[in-house]
């Protein structure tokens, strides 16, 4: 058995290494772009019906990326983006609701209530033991 | 004419206090479901030939409609979607009485009062806010058309399909209601009530299957799932359709949790009435409100809170009286193993609700409005997803009652062969994060131990199909969100652009006229890596009635991935907006849940023969 943990490491350390090494070379434009994505993925178009601005081809999502790739070739960061739009739209245009005083129930209650439901099965299962 | 069929309507209603007291339940209740059902014919026939003097006809259709269409636009509108959830209301009834027959009376005519409360709810909500046979004066010469985004076939049949399974948890309510009452939750009801269970759950998995290849295929932009309000109301009694499904088998086959199934019964249920309330009532904005009307709203809150209440009151009254837990619970059992299934479950269904009204909420009481997306869910959900397979897999090969473990060398294998497999996918994909990398660790574990239970003696075909499907799915969801690639261009006719190996060529453009919308069809060219010549056909539509422009996609579909393009007209401007993605394994999602709906068919079919023996 031990010689099987022994391979099961080595397989595990030669993928990892495989990983490590294989980082892919980008060029700053495609960087601007791919940010530009993955930023316009959360926002939300707002004259559209439940579509982010990524999805979305109307005036408003076309303008939006176009000043979001400014902004970023401007040094700007991704979360000093987020930022400056809520600040200018509020927090609807965000798909991530993000930790506040408004949100923190959001984001507790169904942990809380997994921790409650953990310990009622708890209870049921070591009570007649 | 149509007035006639209202009329008939509510004089059903008063037959349904006969309903209970007489003998013949049977009879009245076919009766009902008879007028329901001729009142839904003359609405289709209304729409088949065009009869503008009803207003619902007139605002959802227009005679240069395929005949398609015209039958599907019957429940494409919120009248009609209302009178088709009667339909189905009254027809599971209907199915529950004639395939109770051997089943004690009490239970049955139980059963049948409480789903006739929840009849004749629907009734009065339909009549009074939303009467789909409403005439209008003068009559008009043409509709107003049906929504283009909604004249799809997947979409024409996605409402009926869906409706079964949500409405079908109706009948799940009224006999878990009934057989609390009348001391009746068992083994042998569990076993009744299980059909109905995989019913609705075999329907409502199909409905939001054909609904998600929909919004893939017709929305534009390639993704089948975005946390949208309306689909989270689908899921939300889909989750807690499949914790009832794992727990009735519990109480089926070891007399335990009879609570719990009852409660969620009860859950269930109420879930769809939320659903309800929550598409119904216009406070969601999306392509499934038809209409905003705050009276509509109120009236489905107010008849949710009396059936909570009710069933609540009768939870009370019958509870412990009657169900004291005798057996007792191994820490290594099945019944563990469902526990902990339904925690899983409970706790996902949480996420999904709160995600989903909590931002409502907010708006109400601190008018400030937030969005609930994907980030959410993605954060609270896939960390809990990777313990919640594990257990997943793991919990088939647990015995009721008491398991004893043994670890094998064929345990050591199965690990083996998972992580050589994730590392794989990892590797070939390219990502590195190590969270992903569990993931797939998770989901591939889950895979092989579900296919591993091919190997067992005793098969359950209906726990292998669907938890094989379920891993692929996972798996399939997982690929596809970090490898697609996508590319958008702003070109001319005859430009090319390049996505990773292949080249986009934009051949040519033509116009073409049909009965309801003109299209504008581009001509797509793509090279592949090994320069074979893919043909792609993207649309723009331009409805006439009512004046709206769709993007129709030109999917290719590969066992490995997908094609996907979109053509939009920029304003003012002589290029087109094309964009051009790599959708991969996207076949697998759809091949997935369909393997995940066939072991619920199994189950059914399981079930059917047992019963003969």
């Amino acid at each position: 058995m031990k010689s099987k943990k022994l391979s099961i490491i080595k397989i595990l350390l030669y993928f990892l290494l495989v990983l490590i090494s294989s980082k892919g070379i980008a060029t700053p434009s495609t960087i601007y772009e791919e940010q530009t994505i993955n930023i316009t993925k959360n926002l939300r178009c707002l004259i559209c019906q439940g579509q982010t601005i990524h999805e979305s081809n109307s005036d408003f999502a076309e303008s939006m990326k176009k000043y979001i790739q400014g902004e970023l070739k401007n040094g700007k960061t991704n979360d000093e983006i987020f930022k400056s739009l809520v600040e200018k739209y509020g927090q609807w245009i965000v798909y991530d609701p993000g930790i506040s005083k408004n949100t923190l129930l959001l984001w507790t209650l169904p942990l809380l209530l997994f921790l409650i439901g953990g310990a009622i099965i708890t209870r049921k299962i070591l009570k007649k033991i | 004419m149509t007035s006639i069929f209202i009329f008939l309507n509510s004089s059903v209603q008063i037959k349904r206090n006969v309903t209970v007291v007489s003998g013949k339940i049977a009879g009245l209740i076919g009766f009902q479901f008879f007028f329901v059902f001729i009142s839904f014919i003359s609405l289709i026939y209304s729409f088949i030939i065009s009869d503008f003097s009803n207003e619902t006809v007139y605002n959802n259709s227009h005679t240069t409609k395929p005949l398609f269409y015209k039958i599907t636009g019957t429940w494409g509108n919120h009248e009609g979607s209302l009178l088709l959830w009667l339909l189905v209301l009254t027809g599971v009834l209907l199915g529950f009485i004639l395939k109770s027959r051997n089943e004690p009376i009490n239970y049955r005519l139980l059963t049948t009062l409480f789903h006739q409360i929840i009849v004749i709810g629907f009734f009065v909500f339909v009549l009074k806010t939303s009467n789909p046979f409403n005439e209008i004066f003068p009559v008009q010469k043409e509709g107003l058309g049906l929504n283009p985004i909604l004249q799809d076939p997947a979409l024409g049949i996605h409402p009926p399909i869906l409706y079964l399974g949500y409405v079908g948890t109706s009948i799940i309510f009224s006999a878990a209601l009934a057989s609390m009452i009348s001391n009746n939750v068992n083994k042998s009801w569990a076993k009744k009530i299980k059909f109905w269970i995989l019913f609705s759950w075999i329907f409502l998995t199909a409905g939001i299957l054909l609904g998600s290849i929909w919004a893939y295929y017709e929305l534009g932009w390639g993704g089948f799932w975005f946390w949208d309000p309306v689909e989270n109301v689908s899921l939300m009694p889909w989750l807690s359709l499949t914790a009832l499904l794992h727990c009735v088998v519990t109480l089926e086959k070891r007399e335990l949790f009879k609570n719990w199934t009852v409660v969620l019964c009860i859950i269930t249920f109420a879930l769809s009435m939320v659903g309800t309330f929550l598409v119904r009532s216009g406070i969601l904005n999306s392509v499934h409100t038809f209409a905003n009307d705050p009276s509509r709203g109120i009236f489905i809150l107010t008849f949710l809170l009396v059936l909570v209440l009710l069933s609540f009151v009768i939870f009370v009254f019958y509870e412990n009286k009657n169900f004291v837990q005798k057996s007792e619970i191994f820490t290594l059992s099945k019944e563990t193993a469902v526990l902990i299934n339904n925690w899983f479950i409970l706790y996902f269904l949480s996420v999904v609700l709160i995600g989903t009204i909590y931002p409502i909420f907010l708006d109400v009481i601190l008018d400030e409005q937030i969005s609930v997306g994907p980030p959410f869910y993605n954060k609270l959900i896939l960390p809990f997803l990777i313990p919640f397979v594990l257990f997943m897999s793991i919990g088939p090969s647990m015995k009721w009652i008491k398991t004893n473990f043994r670890i094998g060398l064929k345990s050591f294998l199965v690990i083996i062969i998972t992580l050589i497999l994730s590392f794989m996918t990892i590797y070939f994909i390219g990502e590195k994060n190590i969270f992903v990398l569990l993931l797939f660790i998770g989901f591939f574990y889950l895979l092989i131990k579900s296919l591993d239970q091919f190997s067992k003696k005793t098969k359950n075909f209906a726990q292998i199909f669907s938890h094989t499907g379920f891993s692929l799915l996972l798996i399939s969801i997982l690929l596809n969100s970090f490898s697609s690639k996508e590319i958008v261009k702003n070109i001319k006719v005859g430009e090319s652009f390049a996505l990773k190996n292949e080249k986009i060529i934009f051949k040519k453009i033509t116009i073409e006229k049909e009965n309801n919308y003109e299209s504008i069809i581009g001509f797509f060219e793509i090279l592949d890596e090994k320069n074979k010549i893919i043909n792609l056909k993207p649309e723009i539509r331009i409805y006439n009635e009512p004046e709206m422009a769709t993007s129709e996609a030109s999917i290719k579909t590969s066992l490995f991935k997908d094609r996907f393009i979109t053509i939009n007209i920029i304003k003012d401007q002589n290029f087109f907006n094309v964009r051009y993605q790599h959708k991969p394994f996207m076949i697998w999602i759809w091949i997935s849940t369909l393997i995940i709906i066939l072991g619920g068919i199994f189950a059914i079919f399981r079930k059917n023969k047992e019963v003969n023996i």
